[in-house]
């Protein structure tokens, strides 16, 4: 079971540093670090978990609707219904006081909680979760390869769900049923479409689709919490000779990417390989913060996982991190596009998982 | 992380609406002496955001901040990229773009008045890292918990919310509806589908595949083996209003016979003595920032009855001789003297 591996990982490094109790800290948005100590998939509310080193759970939840989800979906976790989740959790660790307790994510933590004033102090364990996060079992990137596997078959279902005339949110929908019906419960997904007039991605909008738009989209479904990713821009109706063009520099930049992954190398390498391909194009300019975000990042229990992939960040990359490298951005004669695959570092490079093709699609106009 | 569908409608939240709340809280923020408030905002808790200005983040977190006088603006942590996408879905003054927004808001805060008193919604739930970006980026900022200011303002319904709570339900419903065929992975799909195509900000589906097994929801990943009794829950958000509505398949007479029950406990809302022999029950509405927290109910050992004019849902299980039968909609609590009432039909025939 994945969850009790986890567990294990992570009271043996509760053990190394000298941790004897730890509080995770989880909300639908963040929800990763509370699913790695606990196996429970937030959605509502707070939740709290406090682990002991000898791997006893206990975990707090403030939505009593998630608290009676959380009794069934998970396996020894004591669970509680804390209204109070902040005071509740903060009686239980001045029973623990004199023991060293550390906290991750610190800084989401209720501020009530983390006040210098308590009883009991919280050290700052989030980097201890993120290395955790990042390095993974051969179980948890099967898990990761298993939805990108879905990922590859959603898009399928997105390019028969886009045609002129439908709004972005009935497209999303579509993939978002699609899901459902084949056991998936959980995706992060934007779209963008148009021309040049978009500079990226958002929550789909009552925007209906044209001919001739570039439609643009990250799809990213999860198994037991897992998140993959894939990115892909289509056109409706036949692509231009100056998007097919542009098009090419994004191939190209992500194949330098993917290139660039192996271990040893860092985050900042694979973004300089996506970066010097649109620098060769005399491209450099959308490769700053004011047209992209990133190169790519972390996939795992979050959407948008360590490590970034900036030219700035030094993160070594090992073997089982898994990651998305997508060289998404503005081009100054398409518009937006989106280009990106979910993949493993290996021993010698990189498992790519994503199957799809790296086209420019074309849909019936 | 929302991907439904996140927009601004004049027709449903016009800006006299928004002006209207911005007043009653402004007068509070008078009467308490402070000069700015200052509101949080993530996907968890949305309420209090998209109640001043509409914005609901699919994504990241942001604050909102309300001078006592001037436009409201928001810090977000989402890059500017999105700057024009969050003007078109919210009304704002301005949109600030910053990695740490409780800096960046402190820092806009004090450079008009550094010792200036500023009232924090939830103070204690506030994430600690930006409380503490707050002090350092405002060192002379007065903070305080402005919770008791807000809760009252924030609890009443106005008839724009009781319409957005409206149009989420009959969403809720007809997606319900929507659940057909053999498999229960088909038949969530079709209740996905539907709250979507209709317009849901946001859907999440639970199931109790069995209701002769276990009466509690969860969500379901994998293939699912449905029961001969079984129950789906669709809570659905419609620009930012978040209900709960059940639906059970079983005996029609029992289902029938247990929702006239459950209409009259929840009619005697805020009061829990309809609940009576109930297996379980819940009431859940918001009070400060979260859309649905937990009020009332079987489970909590003490409670917070909702104000008359509240939103809330209810949650209710009634065991039978022929098993278990699982309720839910939203109401509304009725003023002094009058009824709560239901604001969508439970049953589906």
């Amino acid at each position: 079971m994945l969850a009790e591996e986890r567990r294990r990982r992570l009271s043996a490094a509760m053990r190394q540093a000298g941790i004897g109790h730890m509080v995770l800290y989880g909300n639908a948005w963040q929800g990763d670090y509370l699913r790695y100590g606990t196996g429970f998939g937030i959605l509502e509310g707070h939740g709290v978990a406090l682990l002991g080193a000898d791997g006893d759970v206990e975990l707090f939840l403030d939505s009593a609707t998630d608290a009676e989800r959380a009794e069934l979906e998970t396996a020894q976790v004591k669970v509680q219904l804390a209204p109070d989740i902040a005071r509740t959790v903060g009686a239980r660790l001045d029973r623990v006081a004199n023991a060293r307790i550390a906290a991750a994510p610190r800084r989401f933590l209720p501020r009530w909680l983390a006040d210098a004033t308590r009883t009991f102090k919280l050290d700052d364990a989030t980097a201890l979760l993120d290395k955790l996060l990042m390095h993974k079992s051969a179980e948890e990137v099967a898990a990761v390869r298993r939805a990108a596997q879905i990922a590859d078959a959603a898009y399928v279902e997105f390019l028969h769900a886009v045609r002129p005339g439908r709004r972005q949110y009935e497209i999303v929908a579509d993939i978002e049923a699609h899901l459902r019906r084949i056991g998936c419960p959980d995706n992060f997904m934007i779209i963008g479409s148009g021309g040049k007039d978009v500079f990226g991605m958002t929550p789909p909008s009552e925007r209906r689709i044209a001919a001739g738009d570039l439609v643009t989209t990250e799809l990213t479904p999860a198994v037991e919490g897992y998140f993959a990713q894939i990115c892909r821009t289509l056109v409706v109706g036949k692509a231009t000779a100056a998007q097919r063009r542009a098009f090419a520099v994004y191939v190209e930049a992500l194949e330098a990417g993917i290139v660039a992954v192996r271990p040893g190398a860092r985050a900042a390498d694979v973004a300089k390989a996506e970066n010097d391909v649109f620098r060769k194009y005399g491209l450099g300019e959308y490769t700053t913060s004011q047209w992209t975000r990133v190169r790519g990042h972390g996939m795992g229990m979050f959407a948008d996982s360590k490590p970034h992939i900036l030219e700035d960040v030094n993160t070594v990359l090992e073997p089982g991190m898994t990651l998305i490298v997508h060289p998404n951005t503005y081009h100054p004669d398409a518009g937006y596009i989106v280009l990106g695959d979910a993949l493993v570092v290996t021993e010698t490079g990189a498992e790519v998982f994503c199957r799809t093709p790296r086209e420019l699609f074309e849909v019936a106009a | 992380m929302r991907r439904g569908l996140i927009a601004r409608s004049a027709v449903e939240l016009p800006d006299a609406v928004f002006d209207a709340r911005l007043d009653r809280v402004r007068r509070a923020m008078r009467t308490a002496e402070l000069d700015a408030l200052v509101v949080y905002t993530n996907n968890t808790r949305p309420a209090g955001v998209s109640w001043l200005a509409g914005f609901v983040p699919y994504w990241s977190e942001a604050v909102l901040v309300v001078p006592r006088e001037g436009g409201l603006y928001l810090v977000a942590a989402l890059s500017f990229r999105v700057k024009s996408w969050i003007e078109r879905v919210s009304r704002l003054a301005d949109v600030l773009h910053a990695p740490r927004i409780g800096l960046q808001a402190a820092q806009q805060i004090a450079a008009v008045r550094a010792d200036a008193a500023v009232g924090v919604v939830d103070f204690d739930g506030l994430p600690a890292g930006i409380a503490e970006d707050l002090r350092e980026g405002g060192p002379r900022l007065a903070l305080r918990d402005a919770s008791a200011l807000f809760a009252p303002l924030r609890a009443t319904a106005d008839p724009a919310e009781i319409a957005l709570a409206a149009k989420a339900a009959a969403i809720a419903h007809r997606a319900l509806a929507a659940a057909r065929g053999d498999d229960l992975n088909g038949m969530i799909a079709g209740v996905e589908s539907e709250a979507r195509q209709l317009g849901a900000e946001e859907i999440y589906i639970a199931a109790a595949p069995d209701l002769a097994r276990d009466a509690r929801f969860r969500r379901i990943e994998g293939e699912a083996a449905g029961g001969k009794t079984f129950a789906l829950r669709a809570t659905v958000a419609y620009k930012g209003t978040w209900v709960r509505l059940v639906r059970s398949w079983c005996d029609g007479a029992m289902v029938h016979e247990a929702t006239a029950r459950f209409a009259q406990a929840v009619a005697a809302l805020p009061s829990g003595r309809g609940f009576a022999g109930f297996g379980s029950w819940l009431v859940e509405g918001c009070r400060l920032t979260q859309s649905l927290d937990p009020l009332m109910g079987s489970r909590l050992d003490g409670h917070a009855a909702p104000p008359p004019g509240a939103l809330v849902s209810v949650q209710a299980a009634l065991a039978r001789d022929g098993g278990t039968v699982l309720l839910g909609a939203p109401a509304l609590i009725g003023q002094p003297g009058e009824a709560a009432s239901l604001i969508v039909d439970p049953l589906h025939d």
